[in-house]
């Protein structure tokens, strides 16, 4: 069947890549041009989109759009999966995407440069994020997964002159590609063994999964990839450090999207993988745990970019926590999962807003440090006001104050953790600890609030004023703070007003439990109306939040222990490299023959355990046929052992000629005229070469001391098993071709005509050794020539003379003197 | 490294033509008979050689007057497109194709293998060549 749907669905993919590619095409000058290009790419995907859930509606979980073939023999092709979750996902990003092109453009202000090599990369991140919301096939997305690290690391790493932010990047790079290798790991394990291959037919026999060791080894394998991206506990540094980015990237990468990756992918595997055993105290206590430190650390942190990476660490927590406790949904019809999608989308509509006024302040008032905000309201300057005022509105949000979605989104998670209590009562804790974070998110704001309008409880004094000159305002200041502003408007417009959102998202939302939210969201009054365990949770943390806000307790700088994991770790793997290197790689080259044999030896000794008909002489050989031929073959060893006997390397090269010639000699005497030409030819050409090199090679000063016995152990194997197994090779019979059993008879039967083991088709030449050389084995050709190819560039390149006596010549030149001292 | 002695330099005035008829001759008879590009090419080699240990580097520079490692780009070219051209009609890599020419009587039976064998011939020439000049010209100075 073909269809439009799954082409739209790639172009909406591909669009803002393709959009952020066209940019570099433009001059540097042409700002405006550029701007107007990159954000047509997420809006080209927020319309693509949209017709495509206009036309066909939001699909079913287990229903993808059509498929593209791409590499069928792969079984791979290009499939998406609009349901529910992928598209609040894919409007998500690309809506963000729309936001963060002209705040970008704002940020960089008149930098010109950076905008340029900004715009193709944003581009890049945002087709491969919404390629891995909408994918079906389980590899796509592991594609597009590990695109989206590829992309965070180049914007991570933005500061080309800031060697941290290179180590930042490397560090969110190396965490998040672990995760991403250990995704790929648990989606093949899972694939090859259930054969299936797509989240639409996962979804579709969700039910028939069973729950043996190899699924369940998988799934931890996906979790781990899924905490990673989405920077759980214990690997969570790599977040906070990805700080060092630009604020866009801050605001769009680290806390609206990527990191939300994780996140959406165990919304992905709930269907299916909720019912596992382990699901519930795997996810609820990483989840629980990164929720409680990151909002402990947040509060204790001086940099606003810093505080604000860690309360979307907690937040974060808080989401694999919500899809943990919504596993007892699925086993226990208990009501522990309500409206997720608003979770999240709460989430990123009040961290947006507070990364996006966090640069806004960078360029305003010249600092980042809560401290240097001190009193910013009574601060001259329009733009200041309004940034102050974005930030404090966000800052409620993040405090969950009522009449924000996040009040009701909170609400929710207290609900899910008041009924998975009910059902089991160690998980208390949760509730307990989603509180002291909720506490936390509380006292940040309380305290931020104080500072900015200058409080004595708030952090620093009036003293604190940033050193740094803020930049000249330009025509676009006020896209520092608007786009912030309409996105915390939509919080407070889903919390005062729900009808529109809850319109919006009761087609999409999946997860649907709890009938005391049967309706969606609830006007801003309601939850007050109906007071119960949840309510009185959030009075809890925000008067508890409020208290500790204002309170001189936990103001100091605390140092997360976390943060020595990736520095003892990358020291370790540099350490240990190193170590390997140099054990493997000793520049001796009899050391490595010595490997190589000894690995070859064992190869073929293990291959004769396993098959003992290989140690037996094969049937049909007659050793005295050719009586000239042992004669030549004694020459041949003769040569061998003389050879470590002389010293002088000159007549080492002879002896070795002599071995050859009496090679050649074998190959008359078994009618083999070509192999002997060849072989001839090639004695003489490497008797030349090697007088060459020995003329250019130093003379040693001293032989190495060699343990002499090992080592002709080892040669008389090599020796041995090398040619016993030529020999078995010749002779080897294949029982299924009857009129051609061994390789001989095959070469003869077939270098000119075809037969039906070769499908009909002939070398179609008489000269078998020359047809096997271009035709049978011609790929082997093809890469000998390659490797010949390779040395002789070696040779050209490494040696140093032609270069040094050019130079020498120019030198001559410039200087008009004469060519050599 | 020269060997400027009176009879190498008027014997391979003579050897110098028969071992490049020689290879020619190998090279095209290759496929069916004794002979073939990676003999040629070491023939060839060899013939090279010779000159340029009799008549020096100078000399050497008139009788073939590209660098050597044109031979081998052209060669591995040259056998690459050969052997992945069958990709583009669907066909496995190095899967060869033949036609009959027929030259007023006497028929010529082509096998795309044998442009294949150039390549061979080319690469083997260009590396042994490239080589043993590289070297020579290290030991010339």
């Amino acid at each position: 069947m073909v269809t439009a749907a799954p082409y739209l669905v790639l172009v909406a993919v591909g669009a803002p890549a393709l959009a952020g590619l066209a940019t570099m095409l433009l001059p540097d000058a042409r700002r405006l041009t550029r701007l107007s290009l990159a954000t047509a790419g997420p809006v080209a995907s927020v319309v693509l989109v949209a017709i495509h859930l206009g036309r066909n509606g939001v699909s079913p979980a287990d229903t993808p759009t059509g498929t593209i073939p791409w590499v069928p023999s792969l079984n791979l092709d290009i499939s998406f999966l609009v349901d529910g979750l992928g598209s609040f996902f894919a409007l998500l990003i690309a809506g963000m995407g729309v936001i963060v092109v002209p705040y970008a453009r704002a940020y960089f202000g008149h930098d010109a440069a950076s905008l340029a090599r900004f715009f193709p990369t944003l581009g890049f991140f945002t087709s491969a994020m919404l390629g891995v919301v909408l994918a079906d096939h389980l590899l796509l997305t592991v594609l597009f997964w590990e695109m989206t690290s590829v992309s965070s690391f180049l914007l991570i790493g933005w500061d080309r002159d800031d060697a941290d932010a290179g180590k930042r990047a490397m560090q969110a790079f190396f965490t998040t590609g672990l995760g991403g290798l250990a995704l790929l790991g648990g989606i093949l394990l899972f694939g090859g063994h259930t054969g299936i291959w797509r989240w639409s037919r996962l979804m579709a026999e969700a039910a028939t999964i069973s729950h043996d060791g190899t699924v369940v080894a998988a799934f931890v394998l996906m979790f781990v990839g899924a905490a990673t991206k989405s920077a759980q506990w214990p690997l969570h540094d790599w977040l906070p450090g990805a700080m060092k980015a630009p604020t866009p990237v801050s605001a769009y990468l680290h806390s609206a999207t990527m990191v939300k990756a994780g996140v959406f992918l165990l919304g992905r595997m709930l269907p299916a993988f909720g019912a596992l055993a382990l699901w519930l105290p795997l996810l609820v206590s990483i989840g629980a745990v990164t929720m409680l430190l990151g909002a402990v650390l947040a509060l204790s942190q001086d940099n606003l970019k810093r505080m604000f990476a860690y309360t979307t660490v907690s937040h974060l927590g808080l989401l694999v926590a919500m899809y943990g406790l919504g596993g007892a949904s699925t086993t226990e019809g208990v009501r522990t999962i309500h409206w997720d999608l608003t979770q999240i989308a709460s989430h990123a509509l009040y961290k947006a807003p507070l990364f996006l006024v966090v640069g806004a302040l960078a360029h305003l008032v010249g600092s980042t440090r809560v401290a240097q905000l001190h009193g910013l309201w009574n601060r001259p300057g329009a733009g200041t006001k309004a940034a102050a005022a974005v930030l404090l509105l966000s800052g409620y949000a993040l405090a969950g104050g009522p009449g924000t979605v996040s009040f009701i989104a909170k609400e929710l998670f207290f609900a899910a953790t008041d009924h998975a209590t009910a059902a089991h009562p160690l998980l208390a804790v949760v509730g307990v600890m989603a509180i002291a974070a909720a506490a936390c998110n509380v006292a940040i704001f309380v305290r931020l609030a104080a500072t900015v309008f200058g409080l004595r409880s708030g952090v620093g004094d009036a003293s604190d004023t940033p050193d740094a000159t803020h930049r000249e305002p330009d025509s676009w200041s006020f896209m520092l703070w608007a786009p912030a502003a309409a996105l915390i408007a939509l919080q407070y417009l889903g919390g005062l007003v729900p009808t529109l959102w809850n319109r919006t998202f009761s087609g999409i939302e999946a997860n649907v439990h709890d009938e005391a939210f049967a309706d969606g969201l609830p006007w801003a009054w309601e939850p007050f109306l109906h007071p119960g365990m949840p309510l009185l949770m959030s009075m809890v943390a925000i008067s508890a939040g409020t208290a500790l806000g204002f309170s001189r307790w936990m103001r100091g700088d605390l140092v997360d222990v976390h943060a020595r994991i990736w520095p003892a770790t990358y020291r370790g793997i540099l350490q240990g490299g190193h170590r390997l290197f140099h054990s493997l790689q000793t520049g001796h080259l009899r050391h490595y023959l010595v490997v190589v044999f000894s690995v070859l030896t064992l190869c073929i000794g293990w291959a004769a355990w396993a098959d003992p008909a290989m140690l037996r002489p094969p049937a049909g050989m007659d050793p005295f046929e050719y009586p000239a031929g042992l004669l030549l073959g004694a020459v041949v060893c003769a040569a061998a052992i003389a050879l470590p006997m002389v010293t002088e390397r000159v007549v080492r090269v002879l002896v070795l000629g002599a071995s050859g010639f009496a090679v050649v000699g074998l190959y008359l005497v078994y009618q083999a005229p070509d192999l002997a030409l060849t072989q001839l030819m090639f004695e003489i050409i490497s008797v030349i070469l090697f007088l060459l090199v020995l003329r250019l090679l130093p003379r040693p000063d001293h032989r190495p001391r060699i343990r002499v016995l090992p080592r002709l152990a080892l040669a008389s194997v090599v020796g041995i098993s090398i040619g016993w197994m030529t020999l078995l090779a010749g002779h080897a019979v294949d029982n299924r071709a009857e009129d051609a059993p061994t390789l001989g008879k095959f070469f003869e039967a077939h270098s000119l005509e075809g037969s039906e083991m070769t499908d009909g088709r002939g070398g179609e030449g008489r000269n078998v050794v020359n047809v096997i050389l271009v035709d049978f084995r011609g790929f082997d050709t093809l890469g000998e020539i390659t490797v010949l190819a390779t040395a002789v560039l070696g040779v050209w390149s490494m040696l140093p003379g032609r270069r040094r006596h050019r130079e020498e010549e120019d030198l001559a030149v410039d200087t008009g003197q004469g060519a050599q001292p | 490294m020269r060997m400027s002695s009176l009879i190498l330099q008027t014997a391979v005035r003579f050897i110098l033509p028969l071992t490049f008829l020689y290879a020619a001759y190998a090279a095209l008879k290759g496929h069916n008979g004794p002979g073939g590009g990676f003999i040629a090419g070491l023939i060839a080699s060899v013939g090279f050689c010779t000159y340029r240990m009799s008549y020096g580097d100078r000399a050497f520079h008139r009788l073939l007057p590209v660098h050597p490692r044109w031979l081998v780009f052209v060669g591995l070219g040259l056998a690459g497109a050969v052997a992945s051209l069958p990709l583009l009609f669907g066909q496995p890599l190095l899967r060869s194709a033949s036609t009959t020419l027929h030259l007023g009587g006497s028929e010529v039976h082509l096998v795309s293998s044998m442009a294949f064998d150039l390549g061979l011939l080319l690469v083997v020439v260009g590396v042994a060549v490239g080589m043993i000049s590289r070297l020579g010209e290290e030991l010339d100075r």
